[in-house]
């Protein structure tokens, strides 16, 4: 098992609020983990512990068998993000962005490599010389993408990708994040869209007030039964 | 990844249309403040210089006289402008341009611009120094606010940092993207400055001028700097654009307009300045009761007369080799020269200790440490003005004596009617007035200097500290 993330008894207390309850996951490379669950349920709090934003009360986060809160640096070698809305910098062509976010995870690529990495992650080619403030959100998260593509991250962290995104943008979201699996990144989710964890997802998990209490492989899941499942969790 | 961020937000603010325009705007308010600055220093300079010439010229051909007329006939000290003095007027507009030199009293200077001018004046002027110290911290406001909190509002903070860069250097490279933007709207300015002083052959005269121009250069750039990086550190601790924005115009307010306002009032409270009237009466009394040049009965009189019949072995004034009157009005000269003096050092002293407030004040305002900095530079400061006061009453006392002594030893005692030729007058040196170089300016500074330096080293270790520890989730 090749373990690229993970949490142990990771715990998160804000002031009179445990936001995270000591969540125990492993993520193999190549898996793509969706985690569901109503606002404030400690989905994002888990993604922030995993960036190394926040730091745990207790309990640990893992990139690559590295500690996150002892090796922050580091472990951003390892990782990716795209949060919800991908605004990156509206004065700055998709090119010129993917050349600083890429420039700052140490890769330099020439304009071809880097048309190369926004036309795979879908974007139009004509539209890559335009300022990105002129874009749509799902071609700024396709931006998103090819910044995680070019800087090769073995994990991709998404905080709620495809919310606002229109079904076909979120189609071809989906796509990328297949392709990427497949091409061995291991890939965290944190989403409201049940159907998209469904048709995606290796696995899926339900977080409720902190806690993850279940994790199902998608495999064999009809959308329907998850749809249930996660609403017999949030009627406990 | 420093340089790439630096990078990013040097091309994203040159493709800001309105920040540019705003750009565009304080350029050409320097580069006009630049020239019609220099058309006033030319002409008043010229002017000065014309009205210098003549008065020296009326002196050396002023007709056949006795010495004592010629000494209250007297002479005028025009100060010339200081070489960089077109950057910052400073109190120059305010303080008087000339000194009549004549015997027995120390006049002030008068014939001020303000004087002269409406009483628009007292809005302030548009020079150099006046868009360099209040607009270009607006300017550099108006860029840095959002450094930070724009970041944090679309969520591009979390993206940057997850790539790998530090906060710390994700602020310095912003600092160093804002260095160079705010060094593109000043530098073109600062360079028309250089070639405008070179191109008149300012450097070639005068080598301190060019040490002085750098002097001034220099604090408005670390000014700047401490600007840039206080603005991204303020930025980086408010959440909200807009509330970043109003901290900052706060802290300029503060630092500009209440501060500077504040001190001056605290240093007119705290040291009183006398009125003229009561001034001029107490140099009256004082005068009148030491020796009086043009009253020989006196008893002192008396007494250096004896010491001189004792000096020479005569018994009385007729046989002395020398006139009595030329030694008697040198001596009262001397004596009311010192009451003049004493009385013009301490109110020195007290707008001197009014002045130190606002310069210590610097310590807590970088905006009144580059103020003081460059009126000192440009050379139309306080103590520039001081020393030529003092060179001039120099000036006087020295050609007052020497006066007494052509009357002392070419004329007889009691001998009121010989005129001595226009040659004796010729034989003065006129006045010539030699501002003093850059490195009497950083004595008189030292605490300004001192302040800016503090306020660099402050920003940088405490202000970057702060943004290490702000919340990024």
């Amino acid at each position: 098992m090749n373990i690229v993330l993970e949490a142990r008894e990771l715990r998160k207390q804000y002031q009179d609020k445990l936001a995270l309850k000591g969540l125990n996951l492993q993520i193999q490379a190549g898996e793509i983990f969706c985690l569901l669950g109503q606002n404030g349920a400690g989905k994002s709090t888990t993604i922030n512990l995993f960036l190394g934003f926040i730091t745990p009360t207790s309990g640990a986060a893992y990139i690559n068998g590295l500690e996150v809160a002892s090796n922050v640096t580091r472990v951003k070698e390892y990782l990716a993000y795209i949060p919800e809305n991908v605004m990156l910098y509206p004065n700055l062509t998709g090119l010129e962005n993917l050349s600083l976010f890429s420039s700052l995870a140490g890769f330099k690529y020439a304009e071809e490599e880097l048309m190369h990495y926004l036309v795979q992650a879908g974007l139009p080619a004509e539209a890559a010389g335009r300022r990105v403030g002129g874009y749509s959100k799902g071609m700024r998260q396709k931006v998103g993408i090819a910044i995680a593509v070019a800087k090769h991250a073995k994990v991709l962290l998404l905080d709620e990708p495809t919310s606002g995104l229109d079904p076909k943008a979120s189609n071809e979201f989906s796509e990328l994040l297949l392709k990427l699996s497949d091409a061995g990144t291991a890939i965290f989710m944190a989403t409201h869209d049940i159907f998209r964890s469904k048709a995606v997802g290796t696995r899926v998990g339900i977080m409720r007030e902190g806690e993850l209490v279940d994790v199902l492989p998608a495999a064999g899941l009809e959308a329907s039964e998850l749809e249930k499942l996660y609403l017999n969790h949030m009627h406990v | 990844m420093v340089r790439s961020i630096a990078k990013k937000e040097f091309i994203s603010t040159l493709r800001d249309s309105r920040f540019m325009a705003l750009s565009i705007l304080v350029l050409l308010l320097l580069l006009a403040a630049t020239i019609v600055g220099l058309q006033s220093y030319k002409n008043l300079q010229e002017e000065r210089m014309v009205a210098q010439q003549t008065v020296n010229e009326q002196f050396a051909n002023a007709a056949d006289r006795h010495p004592h007329r010629m000494a209250h006939y007297g002479s005028y000290a025009f100060r010339p402008k200081s070489g960089i003095s077109f950057l910052d007027f400073g109190l120059d507009s305010y303080t008087g341009s000339s000194v009549y030199m004549e015997a027995h009293r120390q006049n002030s200077a008068n014939f001020s611009q303000a004087q002269q001018s409406t009483s628009l004046i007292r809005f302030g002027e548009m020079t150099v120094a006046f868009v360099l110290q209040m607009l270009i911290p607006l300017l550099i406001i108006f860029l840095c606010f959002g450094a930070f909190t724009q970041e944090k509002e679309t969520g591009t903070l979390k993206i940057l940092l997850s790539q790998g860069i530090s906060v710390r250097e994700l602020a310095w490279a912003k600092i160093a993207g804002y260095s160079k933007v705010v060094a593109l709207v000043v530098a073109p300015a600062l360079l028309l400055v250089s070639i405008l002083q070179f191109g008149r052959g300012g450097f070639e005269a005068d080598g301190d001028v060019f040490i002085r121009l750098l002097l001034f250069i220099l604090s408005y750039l670390l000014y700047f700097f401490i600007f840039i990086v206080l603005s991204v550190v303020v930025s980086a601790l408010h959440q909200r654009s807009a509330t970043a924005l109003v901290s900052l115009l706060g802290i300029w307010i503060l630092a500009c307009v209440i501060i500077p306002k504040a001190t001056a009032n605290l240093g007119a409270g705290l040291y009183t300045t006398p009125t003229r009237a009561w001034m001029d009466a107490e140099v009256h009394e004082e005068v009148k009761k030491r020796i009086d040049g043009h009253n020989s009965n006196d008893e002192r009189a008396e007494a250096l007369k004896q010491e001189l019949f004792k000096k020479y072995g005569v018994n009385s004034l007729e046989e002395l080799p020398v006139n009595f009157d030329g030694i008697w009005m040198a001596a009262g000269e001397e004596q009311s020269s010192r009451v003049y003096g004493e009385h013009f050092d301490e109110l020195t002293a007290i707008f001197e200790k009014q002045n130190n407030i606002s310069e210590y004040a610097g310590l807590f305002n970088p905006y009144l440490a580059v103020r003081h900095l460059s009126m000192g530079a440009a050379g139309s400061d306080f103590s520039h003005y001081v020393h030529f006061l003092k060179e001039a009453e120099e000036y006087r006392y020295n050609q007052t004596q020497k006066l007494n002594q052509i009357q002392a030893t070419q004329l007889k005692y009691g001998d009121k009617e010989t005129r001595l030729s226009t040659d004796t007058w010729k034989a003065f040196e006129p006045f010539t007035y030699e501002t003093p170089d850059a490195g009497w300016v950083l004595k008189n500074h030292v605490v300004s200097v001192a302040a800016l330096l503090l306020w660099l080293v402050l920003v940088s270790t405490a202000g970057i500290k702060l943004i290490e520890k702000i919340k990024v989730a």
